[in-house]
């Protein structure tokens, strides 16, 4: 049993009267890429933030490798961050940003960062703000992993990406994991994508924490189970059922199976990470009208 | 951090350095040469020549007038460096978000922030007093004939007052960037309050560093006489009736004293007992009147750059 590489408990972030996130205990083990889930405003890119120690929590506390998120040396030498927007110096050459790694680093990969965006075709002395978005990412992401860290955190650095570059960016850290004992989080809407390289899950919805768990774990114990129309009381009171939809003849549920065996009658399927967690986000909308599947599905497609 | 400071500021020296190099060449040749002509005209100044004298000094540097405008154009230095090194120091990189890409390196916020600060500040005080160690060095000739250093074009340029203003600009276009995080918005908000701090310190607080004096000299004098001493700044001058009270507007002249000249009238008023009053702050006060307004910039640069530096520190980024 190793130690956890990332660990909240009641953590929150209030902004005026509003939390933007509210009560998450977390645990990621060492080693995992994790893959950070939710709709718009769900409070990811805050996550993120206040584990990368920029943003301050208003309630709980923070591990990260070991460390409580503070303004010291100790804990920045452990942690890369790569916020949304990824910001580099637009005017400065590609050299001059890895030159900034070393300078601000005691022990900067400069060759590896090099080798890295060689390997790439990244030409070194063309300033920042004439690279492609893919190219940007990969300089920022090279930034990121020449520092060593411990742990890697990614907001979003897919969302501006063409699907190549997706590639492309999601290889290079997959390949820095191989190469490096590292932890990797990073938040993204394109599940499909991350379910490639990620062994880890993490669902918010609203603020708060819906799932956190190995995705092997999730898949093994989520099944889409359905019957002729019943009073499903008795499941949900020895299974987690996630979501249920009736209709007149039948019941369609979402259910984590729990260590009791299941009525005999119920049809037991395999379901999909995207349904499951596609389920988790229709649960957290409980203010609007009952949702079903279809519709949380035409949602998050529009998101994209 | 050094590298970093350097990468980012090496453009803004060379621009500074290059002009200041120029304003230097100019103000040596012209200095020397009108300290020059200054000397040999005071020589050709025989005792007793008298008026013919002074106006030929006071005509000695007729054709300097672009070199003077530009020595007095030095009076904007302190804002121009409040705006372009000042509020662009944090905000450049809180508008970008590069900060979120420093603030996770290897340095903590409170050393970059540090480091920064101290840079520029330590930069603004060289820049500046470089920049007043000249034009202090130049004005030693024109001084000498005009006197009066307590004149905004004198005092605001020369000795330590230049500065002291240039820290103050500084520091409030730290503070701006640091609170508004956006460069434009900073810089703004930078000239407007340097702008009204500096008229409103030297219109309503400067007269009032020291208590004025006041000189009464007889009514066909001169005012204030030989008794007031060249390079005073003088503040106000007023006519006294004979029961010791301002005369307001137009002087009534007593019936008894209108026959005659106007020579013969002055006589005739001072007999009856008109005074006029200078009121001034003397030559000797030029001190305590620089250091009085450079403490009160520097105090208040200290208090901008303390608030800089808390709200840096203590915002999320």
């Amino acid at each position: 049993m190793t130690a956890a590489t990332i660990e909240t408990t009641g953590l929150g972030k209030r902004y005026g009267s509003t939390w933007a996130l509210q009560d998450v205990t977390l645990t990621v083990p060492p080693g995992r890429i994790s893959a950070l889930v939710g709709a718009n405003g769900a409070g990811k890119t805050t996550l993120l933030r206040m584990l990368a120690g920029v943003a301050t929590p208003s309630a709980g506390t923070i591990t990260v490798a070991g460390q409580h998120p503070a303004d010291d040396v100790g804990f920045l030498r452990r942690i890369s961050y790569v916020a949304q927007d990824m910001p580099l110096y637009g005017r400065w050459k590609v050299a001059d940003q890895l030159k900034l790694g070393t300078e601000l680093n005691e022990d900067f990969d400069d060759a590896g960062a090099r080798e890295r965006l060689r390997a790439l075709s990244i030409p070194l002395d063309r300033k920042v703000a004439a690279l492609s978005g893919g190219m940007r990412a990969q300089v920022a992401l090279a930034l990121a992993l020449g520092k060593r860290p411990d742990v890697l955190l990614l907001d979003e650095p897919l969302a501006a990406l063409d699907p190549l570059a997706r590639r492309d960016f999601l290889s290079t850290v997959a390949t820095a994991v191989v190469d490096r004992p590292l932890t990797v989080l990073l938040s993204s809407h394109l599940l499909p994508d991350l379910e490639r390289i990620c062994d880890h899950l993490i669902v918010l919805a609203g603020g708060r924490l819906v799932l956190a768990d190995d995705i092997d774990h999730v898949l093994a114990t989520h099944r889409v189970l359905t019957a002729a129309a019943r009073d499903t009381t008795a499941l949900e009171r020895v299974h987690d059922v996630i979501t249920i939809q009736r209709t007149p003849r039948q019941v369609t549920g979402v259910v984590r199976v729990g260590a009791a065996p299941l009525e005999p009658d119920w049809d037991v399927t395999e379901v999909s990470l995207e349904e499951i967690v596609l389920a988790y986000l229709g649960v957290a909308q409980s203010a609007g009208p009952p949702a079903t599947a279809p519709a949380s599905l035409t949602l998050l497609r529009e998101e994209r | 951090m050094n590298w970093l400071l350097w990468r980012q500021h090496r453009n803004g020296a060379v621009v500074f350095l290059a002009i200041t190099l120029a304003f230097a060449i100019a103000l040596w040749i012209t200095g020397v040469h009108m300290a020059h002509l200054y000397d040999s005209a005071r020589q050709s100044c025989t005792v007793g020549s008298g008026g013919a004298c002074d106006r030929y000094l006071g005509s000695l540097f007729n054709g300097y007038g672009a070199i003077i405008d530009i020595v007095h154009l030095t009076l904007v230095l302190p804002v121009v460096l409040g705006a372009f090194l000042g509020a662009t120091l944090i905000a450049r990189e809180t508008e970008p978000h590069t900060n979120v890409l420093v603030w996770t390196q290897g340095v903590t916020r409170r050393r970059w922030l540090l480091t920064k600060v101290a840079f520029a500040l330590v930069a603004t005080l060289i820049a500046a007093g470089l920049t007043s160690v000249l034009v202090t060095w130049w004005s030693g000739t024109p001084n000498s004939l005009n006197g009066d250093r307590f004149q905004g074009a004198q005092f605001d340029t020369q000795n330590i007052v230049p500065v002291a203003h240039a820290l103050f600009a500084v520091a409030l276009g730290i503070a701006a960037g640091a609170v508004l995080r956006r460069v434009l918005p900073a810089i703004a908000t930078t000239i407007g309050v340097f702008v009204a701090a500096r008229i409103v310190v030297a219109v309503y607080l400067r007269p009032r560093y020291a208590a004025a004096q006041l000189l009464s000299t007889p009514f066909n004098g001169p005012v204030g006489g030989a008794q007031l001493a060249p390079g005073s700044w003088r503040m106000s001058e007023n006519v006294v009736d004979p029961s010791g009270h301002v005369v307001n507007g137009p002087l009534r002249v007593p019936n008894s004293c209108v026959a005659g000249s106007r020579a013969g009238a002055d006589s005739c008023l001072e007999r009856l007992g008109f005074r006029q009053v200078v009121k001034f702050h003397p030559a000797s006060s030029y001190w305590r009147f620089q250091w009085t307004e450079s403490l009160l910039f520097v105090g208040l640069a200290a208090i901008l750059t303390a608030v800089a530096v808390l709200v840096t520190l203590r915002r999320d980024a």
